[in-house]
């Protein structure tokens, strides 16, 4: 991504790109799910949608859905989408708790069209137009991550990225300020460069290894540091949605793509042993399973800073957030497009190639991208009824950070949700996984009285009406992808070694 | 649960407490919350005249006030622009117009435009190329009219405001949204064991209880004070200025629609335009100068200035907690700032909504509390930066006072957004800020600071853009601008 980033951003005078890889050390990611952020990424270096998705063997996603995460049994969708819209300048889920605790009960998913097209294995491109109801969501891709990959090196070699299949055996940094001069590869090739961008994942070869960088670990709130992957075929109709199931040791993620599923095992090892997660995960599938389960190993954490010298460390080399709410990629992507807006035009006045300053904002805002996220996903392990397994005994009575704590004793005390200007997750986020575990407040904004009863009746009757009647005329999400950007068949497409 | 907030005791007489009082009546009468103000009369730090932004327009559409009415009855006039003079040497001025610099190019503001050219030699000045500060140079003024994109449409406008006129139109405004007033000398505040406010003791032996209770007495804070919230952060190492004069001055021939502020030896120096009358005042350090020679320094610089009240003290800062148990400050009682930036009645006003918004259900409002002063405090270290911002950027104004304006290192948050601005001029917002991009713009490029660099990416954007490209929006500008009435005459129009 970094690379077909910067080549298709940066004008041919302006660079020269070295990719390194080795085609020995295999990539982390496997079935990938998105953020609907992606498509700015894709918008901005010039990615064709329809292209992209069909060589990735990609689905359109509307959400996750979430299933045992409060109680045994419980199910709700995370949709990319707002439940109805304010009434009155008052946010639309105040109404819904008015109207609840009147004695009129309705289902929060009723008012949100992403979440009802879900459940009907629905999907059609969002309208532009404000006033229809289509523009209330927006969409995101689930693709093959390793297909991905490949698209992306054909994008950047065709704009002149050069690329190496080489192990990197040694690092050089410049006696003076301790900056990379170099890596040499096995061959015996020394590469210089101004700029490092390390993507060698959890080790950073660079930020870590050489530069001693250091690592903020949260493991004391997000337990899981293991997970087990594993393709199986598909069965049943795809669904235009992850889903996200509580397990006994972790949870289990499930990924359609056009030609099989994704699925993983995300475990605490304190909690499971592999073999025991890899058996677990088998018995699960919905289909025949295409490969043996793969181990990976981390820890949930954040590199202290992310861009040390000059090197700057994107994707699991920043830092690490298990894929609970598919923000891996949108991680990257915010990586790579905040650098790009930071380059200047000419080297800082002492004749350094990076102003100290700049790389100090940079770091600050990647800092508060991980923060945000972080916040969101112990939420997911905390908001829980659960104590029939140690880790959810666990996460159920764990302390949790302050920003999160306060954000969850507001939300309970008057169903106000706290929002920010910058980061991930907006209000709609926020509801759907308090009230799709069980965080219920026990009032709502009092403006929300202003209105009369029966007024608010009629009003969220007619959104639940006009969602209904406009997802029934949907296609099939299968329909729209057949039409769309169907992929190659599965053959080539599924032999990942 | 405890009592629900039916009782809201608002203390206070000035500006501040009118509005907050008639704001919740409005936002909460369908709830029968009665709103009572405790009068105290005018705040003693209140100025004779005030500035303010243009988010006053939308705190009077909210409170059901007819702007043109307003105007009429307390001899406001309109506000394009604040003139700084002199605060990067004598000779130096710029604008801060309440309106965009230019129009986008593509995504990209027009002022990065500006940067390149001042990297490139050319430096120029943003006002060309803004109608609010084009009309506000030659003396004009209309409002807005038009769709979001039109020339015509790319600026707003705040007020001048006589404060006494401006406070008895309040005052009235709320009686009639049916606000209570009782008018009587603050005698005692009784408290729950808990700690809460249970009721006011008047001087002639009156009791008035609530479960909600409003400080907006301005720096006295007759309520705060009494209730153990007595931490603060102190500002004054960065804003050296503790004292302020003001008074009545003699109409403005011709008068213009903007504020200018001049810089001064031990402080600067304000005058605002009033339909009737204008208003002047000077806000310095007891440092570098006795009151004494601040009067007769105000009353040389501005012929037949009536004469001022008492020098009022101002102690740069802002309470650690706003919300403290049920009692609230509001204003100068939550936060005092030298006016330089016209915010005052802003920062009152955000301070109400945010109430509004997280109006307790009950006496025991702790959670609330917290919210409410975690987004407060926010926003007063924000207008607290800015108005630092005036004393650091450009070229240092000689002088001991000045020097020492500048002495320390700026508060954290400010050193980065100046550090990121002088290194690509990039300008990072947080979660909670007043001043937009391009205020920021106004006052960083209108002081004189150039970058060292520009963000590559918008190099690319902008470089392509020609003089002969930007001369029509210029032409443009400055035609509509010459089409505009007189603000002197549109003001007595609307007066008539």
């Amino acid at each position: 991504m970094a690379a077909a980033a910067f080549a298709a951003v940066l004008r041919p005078e302006q660079r020269d790109i070295r990719l390194i890889e080795s085609s020995e050390i295999g990539i982390v990611g496997v079935g990938e799910a998105t953020l609907p952020h992606i498509r700015f990424f894709n918008r901005r270096i010039g990615l064709d949608e329809a292209d992209l998705m069909a060589k990735t063997q990609a689905t359109f996603k509307l959400g996750i859905e979430f299933v045992n995460w409060a109680r045994v049994g419980d199910s709700y969708i995370h949709p990319f989408g707002a439940y109805g819209s304010k009434i009155a300048g008052v946010p639309f889920h105040n109404y819904w708790l008015r109207q609840q605790a009147e004695g009129v009960p309705t289902p929060i998913e009723d008012y949100s069209l992403p979440i009802v097209a879900s459940r009907l294995n629905r999907f059609a491109l969002p309208s532009e137009d404000p006033s229809s109801v289509m523009s209330t969501f927006g969409y995101a891709f689930q693709f093959d991550a390793s297909l991905y990959a490949r698209y992306l090196r054909g994008f950047a070699e065709q704009r002149g990225v050069q690329r190496t299949d080489a192990k990197i055996v040694d690092v050089k940094l410049r006696g003076e300020d301790g900056w990379v001069e170099s890596v040499k590869l096995e061959s015996g090739e020394v590469v210089s460069g101004d700029l490092f961008i390390d993507c060698s994942g959890f080790r950073g070869l660079l930020i870590e290894q050489a530069l001693k960088t250091g690592y903020e670990e949260w493991t004391r709130w997000l337990p899981c540091d293991r997970a087990m992957a594993v393709p199986c075929e598909n069965s049943g109709p795809l669904t235009p949605y992850t889903r996200a199931t509580a397990r006994e040791a972790g949870w289990q993620w499930r990924i359609p793509l056009q030609h099989r599923m994704g699925n993983g095992y995300v475990y605490g090892s304190n909690f499971i042993s592999d073999d025991e997660a890899a058996a677990k995960l088998l018995s699960r599938l919905e289909g025949k399973p295409l490969a043996d389960p793969r181990p990976v190993r981390f820890t949930a954490g954040r590199r202290r800073k992310t861009w040390n010298r000059n090197v700057v460390g994107i994707g699991l080399a920043g830092g690490f957030l298990e894929p609970l709410e598919s923000t891996s990629i949108y991680l990257i992507q915010i990586a790579i497009t905040t650098l790009l807006d930071y380059l200047t035009d000419r080297p800082a006045a002492d004749g350094q190639r990076f102003d100290p300053r700049i790389v100090e904002a940079y770091n600050r805002w990647i800092e508060m991208e991980y923060d945000r996220v972080r916040d969101f996903l112990i939420l997911h392990y905390h908001a829980t009824e659960r104590d029939d397994t140690p880790i959810w005994n666990y996460c159920r009575t764990m302390d949790v950070p302050d920003s999160l704590k306060h954000k969850m004793e507001l939300f309970r005390r008057r169903a106000r949700v706290v929002t920010y200007k910058d980061g991930l997750f907006l209000e709609p986020s926020w509801l759907a996984v308090y009230f799709g575990q069980r965080v219920m407040p026990s009032a709502w904004d009092p403006l929300a009285d202003a209105l009369d009863g029966a007024e608010v009746q009629r009003q969220l009757q007619a959104v639940r009406e006009q969602v209904q009647s406009t997802v029934v005329r949907m296609p099939t999400h299968e329909e729209f992808l057949a039409k769309y950007c169907p992929a190659a068949p599965a053959s080539s497409a599924g032999a990942r070694k | 649960m405890t009592a629900t907030v039916t009782r809201v005791v608002v203390v206070g007489g000035g500006a501040v407490a009118w509005l907050a009082a008639a704001g919740l009546r409005r936002a909460f009468r369908k709830r029968g919350v009665d709103v009572l103000v405790l009068d105290t009369g005018m705040p003693a730090d209140a100025p004779v005249g005030r500035w303010t932004l243009p988010s006053q327009r939308g705190m009077h559409g909210l409170l059901g006030i007819v702007e043109a009415d307003l105007v009429r009855r307390t001899g406001a006039t309109f506000k394009l622009a604040t003139e700084h003079v002199g605060w990067q040497g004598d000779g130096s001025h710029f604008l801060h117009a309440h309106g965009d610099i230019g129009a986008d190019i593509g995504e990209t503001p027009f002022y990065k435009y500006l940067v390149l050219q001042a990297l490139n030699g050319r430096p120029e000045s943003p006002e060309n190329y803004s109608l609010a500060a084009t009309a506000a140079r030659i003396g004009r003024f209309a409002r807005p009219v038009g769709d979001e994109k039109a020339l015509t449409s790319s600026f707003t406008y705040g007020f001048h405001l006589d404060e006494a006129a401006y406070v008895a139109y309040l005052a009235a405004h709320a009686a009639q949204l049916g606000v209570r007033r009782v008018t009587a000398p603050l005698a005692e505040v009784l408290r729950l064991p808990t700690g809460e406010v249970e009721s006011l003791r008047l001087a002639n032996g009156e009791l008035i209880a609530g479960e909600l209770f409003l400080d907006c007495s301005g720096s006295d804070s007759l309520l705060m004070g009494q209730i153990g919230a007595v931490e603060r952060d102190d500002w004054s190492a960065w804003l050296p200025c503790d004292r302020m004069i003001s008074a009545r001055a003699p109409l403005i021939a011709d008068f213009p629609p903007f504020t200018r502020t001049v810089a001064a030896d031990a402080g600067w120096a304000w005058r605002l335009p009033l339909a009737r009358a204008s208003a002047a005042g000077y806000v310095y350090s007891s440092a570098f100068t006795t009151d004494e020679a601040a009067l007769r320094y105000l009353q040389s610089a501005v012929p037949g200035l009536e004469a001022p009240g008492r020098a009022v003290p101002l102690a740069a800062g802002r309470r650690r907690r706003f919300w403290e148990k049920n009692c609230v400050a509001l204003g100068a009682s939550a936060m005092q700032l030298e006016p330089l930036a016209g915010a005052d009645l802003h920062f009152a006003q955000l301070g109400l909504g945010t109430l509004v918004e997280l109006f307790p259900l009950d006496v025991t409002g702790a959670i609330e509390g917290a919210e409410y002063n975690r987004v407060m405090t926010d926003h007063a270290d924000a207008l607290r930066d800015f108005t630092i911002a005036h004393y650091r950027a450009g070229r240092a104004r000689p002088g001991a006072f000045w020097t020492a304006a500048r002495a320390l290192p700026p508060p954290q948050r400010l050193a980065d957004r100046l550090d990121l601005f002088q290194a690509n001029a990039r300008i990072n917002l947080t979660d909670f800020e007043t001043f937009e991009e391009v205020d920021w713009a106004w006052l960083l490029l209108g002081a004189g600071l150039i970058p060292a660099a520009l963000e590559l990416q918008i190099r690319q954007l902008v470089e392509n853009v020609t003089a002969q490209q930007v001369a029509p929006l210029r032409a443009h500008i400055d035609g509509l601008a010459a089409s505009m009435p007189r603000h002197s005459e549109y003001v007595q129009r609307s007066n008539a």
